[in-house]
C-alpha cells in the first residue's frame, strides 16, 4: 500500500485530477485537490461518496443524499460489480492508493468504502468484517466428525467466533443422558465450546498465530469457571460463542458462552486449548 | 426445412437513420458521403468519408457522446461500448420496434442473436494507451468489453437478455452476410424461431484510416466522385461505419403473431477464394462459387433474379473480379438481372455492408423498386454486357441476389424473394 501525505502536487497532476474528476461535483474535485495538496483526511467522505454519486444512473443520484453507512452498493443504488471496479479506481487513482483485488470482495455498502478508505490512508488495519463459513467447510476443517461434531455454520470474526447446534433428539448418547428423559449434558456443552475454540484456532488469522495450526495437534489443557444455568433438550437450539482472552503459543485461551432462545445456559471463564503449528 | 422471413429492419447508416430516410435516398440516389472533419489535416491523403449524422461519437470518452434524443442509455451501458456499439443499439431498436417483438419474445430460448462487426480500433487503442500511461491496474475495466470483436455480442446479449444462441462473426466484408447465413440456418433448422442480427463498424479516424496504408481508400476529395463502383476511373472506396440490424424470424411463427414481413430469406451461400490475404481472386471465382451455391440452396434458377445488390466497393480489382464473376453466373449476357452497388451511395461498410445491403435488398422487395448505381460516368468496359442500371427503376424485384466478399477472399450470397 501507498500512502501519500506529503503536499506534492504537480501542475500537471492537478490537471490531470481534473480531468479524471470532471463528472464529479464542484466539492468533491475541491476536497480531491486539498487531500492531494495538503494530506488532509477529513475531505475524504467527501471524495469516496462523491465519486460513488459520479457512478450512479442520474435516476438514483438523489439516492446519495439519504444514503446512510448502511446503504447497499449493488442491491440500492443496481451498479454492477464492474462499475464498483470503476468507482473504486477512480478512488485509488484520486487518493493516490492501491486496494488489492481480494479486499473489493468485502466492501458491500456505503460504510464499509469509507472505513477501508479511511483506514487505507491512515495505515491502519481494516477491521474484518465477520464470516460465514458455511457447514461443509466446517466438517473438512475439524478433526471432529459425526457423530461428534457439534458444529455447523460458524461465524468467524476477528476475536470471536460464534455457531449454533440444534439437538436433534437422535444423538446416540441421549438414549442414556438420561433414561427416557433426554438433557444435552453439560460435558458435551463444553466440548462445543472446546470444538469452536479448536475451528478458531484452525481458520482464524489472529496476529497471535504465525502458523497454521494444524487441526490434527489441538488438544484440551483446562476448564475454569464452569457454571451451569439451564437444561437444554430436543429441538433447543444452542447458541455458542467463544472469544479470545489471549494466545500465546502453544496455548490459547477463550472466554465462552452458551445461550438458547436468548436465555443463559452455560458459562466457561477460561477454556484453555494446547495447539502445535503445521510442519 | 422451415422457412424464414425478414420480419424488420433498422438502420444507422450514412443515408440516413431510420427506414423512410434510407428509402428516400435509395430512391433518389442520394449519397451521404462528406468531407470528414477529421481528415482535415494535410497530412492525410483521404478526405471522405460516408458520414454518420445526428451522432457524435468522437470523444474517447463515452459519457460525452450525443445520440439521437428518441434512445435512451443507461451511462453504466454507454461506458461498455464502442461507438459502433451504439449505433447498433439504435439499429436493433429499430428493428425490434419494426417487428413489434416484446421483451418476453426477445428474452426467450428461441431467440438468439447474431453479431458482426470488426471490434472498436479506436477503443483499443484508448485503453492500451491509458493501460501504459497509468498501468496495468489502472485499466478501464470495461476496456475489453467495449472495444474487441465481440463487443457486440457481450453488451447485446447481455442488455437484451438473450437466451438463445448468440455468436460473433468476424470475416471482414463478408462477416455480417455470414452472420445472417448462419441465422438462416437456425431457423431454418428450427433450432430457433427468431434471431436478431446486426453488423455494425465504427466511423472514424482509426477504423477508416488504416486501409489507406493498403491503398485502398479513395483519394478523391470531391464526396460526388469518390464512391463509383463500375466506373472506369474508379480509384478506391470510401469509407464508412454506422449498423444495421434485422429481424429473421420462422415464417409461421411471424405470421401468427400478425407482422407483414419484408420479404422471405430463401437461401445462401458461401465459398472462399483460397488465393490471397487481400486480393479478390482476379477472376472472382470464390464469389462465382458463393452466387451458384446461393442459386443452389435457395432452388432459385438464375433466369429468375430480378435484381443484384452488388458488392462492389469501387476498387480496381475488386470490382472487375465480381464483374467477371457475375458474368460468368449469369452465362455472359443471357441473363439479365438489373445490377446495382448501393455503395456509391453509403461508402463501404466493412463488417456492417452485407447485411446494411440485405436491408436495402429487401427494402426493394417490399418498395418495388430497384436502385440504380450511381456515380458511373464512363462504364468500366468489361462490364459491357450485364445490365448495370444507372438510374433507380420503379419495377418490382420478385427475387434478390445480394453479394459480399472480404479479407481473405471470403465471399457470401444472399437470396431474398417477395412474399
Amino acid at each position: 500500500m501507498e500512502t501519500k501525505t506529503s503536499s506534492s502536487l504537480t501542475l500537471n497532476e492537478e490537471k490531470d485530477l481534473r480531468e479524471s474528476l470532471k463528472r464529479c461535483s464542484q466539492e468533491t474535485v475541491d476536497a480531491a485537490i486539498a487531500y492531494r495538496k495538503y494530506g488532509e483526511y477529513e475531505p475524504v467522505p467527501t471524495i469516496v461518496v462523491g465519486i460513488i454519486e459520479r457512478y450512479l444512473e442520474p435516476e438514483v443520484r438523489d439516492k446519495i443524499k439519504d444514503c446512510t453507512e448502511e446503504t447497499r452498493l449493488y442491491e440500492d443504488f443496481g451498479i454492477d460489480s464492474l462499475t464498483m471496479v470503476e468507482t473504486v479506481m477512480l478512488v485509488e487513482e484520486t487518493l493516490n492508493i492501491s486496494i488489492p483485488n481480494e479486499d473489493l470482495r468485502e466492501l458491500r455498502t456505503v460504510g464499509d468504502v469509507k472505513t477501508f478508505i479511511d483506514c487505507k490512508i491512515r495505515g491502519i488495519p481494516v477491521p474484518r468484517k465477520p464470516r460465514r463459513i458455511p457447514v461443509e467447510e466446517v466438517a473438512a476443517a475439524m478433526p471432529h466428525q459425526d457423530p461428534f461434531l457439534f458444529l455447523r455454520e460458524v461465524t468467524l470474526s476477528e476475536n470471536e467466533a460464534e455457531a449454533s447446534y440444534r439437538i436433534s433428539g437422535s444423538e446416540f448418547f441421549l438414549e442414556g443422558h438420561f433414561k427416557d428423559d433426554p438433557v444435552f449434558p453439560g460435558s458435551l456443552m463444553l466440548e462445543a465450546l472446546g470444538q469452536l475454540a479448536v475451528f478458531y484456532l484452525v481458520k482464524s488469522d489472529h496476529a497471535g498465530l504465525e502458523g497454521n495450526v494444524d487441526h490434527k495437534k489441538v488438544l484440551a489443557n483446562s476448564c475454569d469457571g464452569i457454571r451451569f444455568h439451564r437444561i437444554c433438550r430436543p429441538d433447543d437450539t444452542l447458541d455458542m460463542k467463544i472469544k479470545v482472552k489471549r494466545i500465546r503459543a502453544p496455548l490459547a485461551t477463550f472466554e465462552g458462552s452458551i445461550s438458547c432462545n436468548g436465555e443463559r445456559v452455560a458459562i466457561a471463564e477460561e477454556i484453555t486449548l494446547a495447539f502445535a503449528f503445521e510442519e | 426445412m422451415r422457412r424464414v422471413v425478414v420480419s424488420g429492419i433498422g438502420f444507422v447508416t450514412s443515408i440516413g437513420n431510420d427506414q423512410p430516410t434510407v428509402l428516400a435516398n435509395l430512391r433518389n440516389l442520394r449519397h451521404g458521403i462528406e468531407l470528414f472533419p477529421d481528415f482535415a489535416s494535410e497530412k492525410i491523403p483521404v478526405k471522405v468519408v460516408g458520414t454518420i449524422k445526428d451522432f457524435d461519437t468522437s470523444s474517447y470518452d463515452a459519457e460525452d457522446w450525443s445520440y439521437p434524443s428518441e434512445y435512451r442509455l443507461k451511462q453504466e451501458l454507454l461506458r461498455s461500448l464502442s461507438p459502433h456499439g451504439l449505433y447498433a443499439y439504435c439499429a436493433l431498436m429499430q428493428a425490434i420496434e419494426d417487428a413489434a417483438l416484446t421483451e418476453d419474445e426477445i428474452s426467450d430460448v428461441s431467440t438468439g442473436l447474431y453479431t458482426a462487426s470488426g471490434g472498436s480500433m479506436s477503443m483499443i487503442y484508448r485503453h492500451l494507451d491509458l493501460m501504459n500511461r497509468k498501468g496495468v491496474l489502472r485499466c478501464p475495466p470495461k476496456g475489453i468489453i467495449a472495444s474487441v470483436a465481440g463487443t457486440l455480442n457481450f453488451n447485446l446479449v447481455a442488455h437484451f437478455k438473450i437466451r438463445g444462441s448468440s455468436s460473433g462473426f468476424v470475416s471482414a466484408c463478408s462477416s455480417s452476410g455470414h452472420a445472417l447465413g448462419f441465422a438462416f440456418n437456425e431457423i431454418a433448422t428450427g433450432r430457433q424461431q427468431r434471431v436478431l442480427v446486426v453488423g455494425a463498424e465504427d466511423c472514424n479516424v482509426e477504423s477508416i484510416l488504416p486501409f489507406a496504408g493498403m491503398r485502398l481508400l479513395s483519394l478523391s476529395r470531391d464526396p460526388d466522385r469518390a464512391s463509383i463502383p463500375f466506373d472506369k476511373n474508379r480509384n478506391g472506396f470510401v469509407g464508412t461505419g454506422g449498423a444495421a440490424a434485422m429481424i429473421l424470424e420462422d415464417e409461421e411463427c411471424a405470421l401468427l403473431r400478425g407482422v407483414d414481413p419484408y420479404a422471405r430469406f430463401k437461401g445462401w451461400g458461401q465459398a472462399s477464394d483460397g488465393y490471397h490475404v487481400a486480393i479478390s481472386h482476379p477472376e472472382g471465382e470464390g464469389l462465382r462459387v458463393a452466387m451458384e451455391q446461393a442459386l443452389k440452396f435457395s432452388e432459385v434458377s438464375r433466369a429468375d433474379i430480378d435484381y443484384v445488390n452488388a458488392h462492389a466497393t469501387s476498387t480496381l480489382t475488386g470490382d472487375l473480379s465480381e464483374i467477371l464473376a457475375l458474368k460468368e453466373v449469369f452465362h455472359n449476357g443471357r441473363y439479365r438481372p438489373a445490377i446495382s452497388s448501393t455503395k456509391a451511395l453509403t461508402g463501404h461498410g466493412i463488417s456492417l455492408a452485407s447485411i446494411m445491403e440485405a436491408g436495402f435488398s429487401v427494402l426493394t422487395i417490399k418498395r418495388e423498386f430497384m436502385p440504380g448505381s450511381a456515380g458511373i460516368e464512363i462504364l468500366e468496359p468489361e462490364a459491357d454486357g450485364l445490365n448495370i442500371i444507372r438510374e433507380t427503376q420503379e419495377r418490382v424485384a420478385k427475387t434478390v441476389m445480394s453479394n459480399s466478399s472480404g479479407f481473405g477472399g471470403s465471399n457470401v450470397s444472399l437470396i431474398f424473394e417477395k412474399i
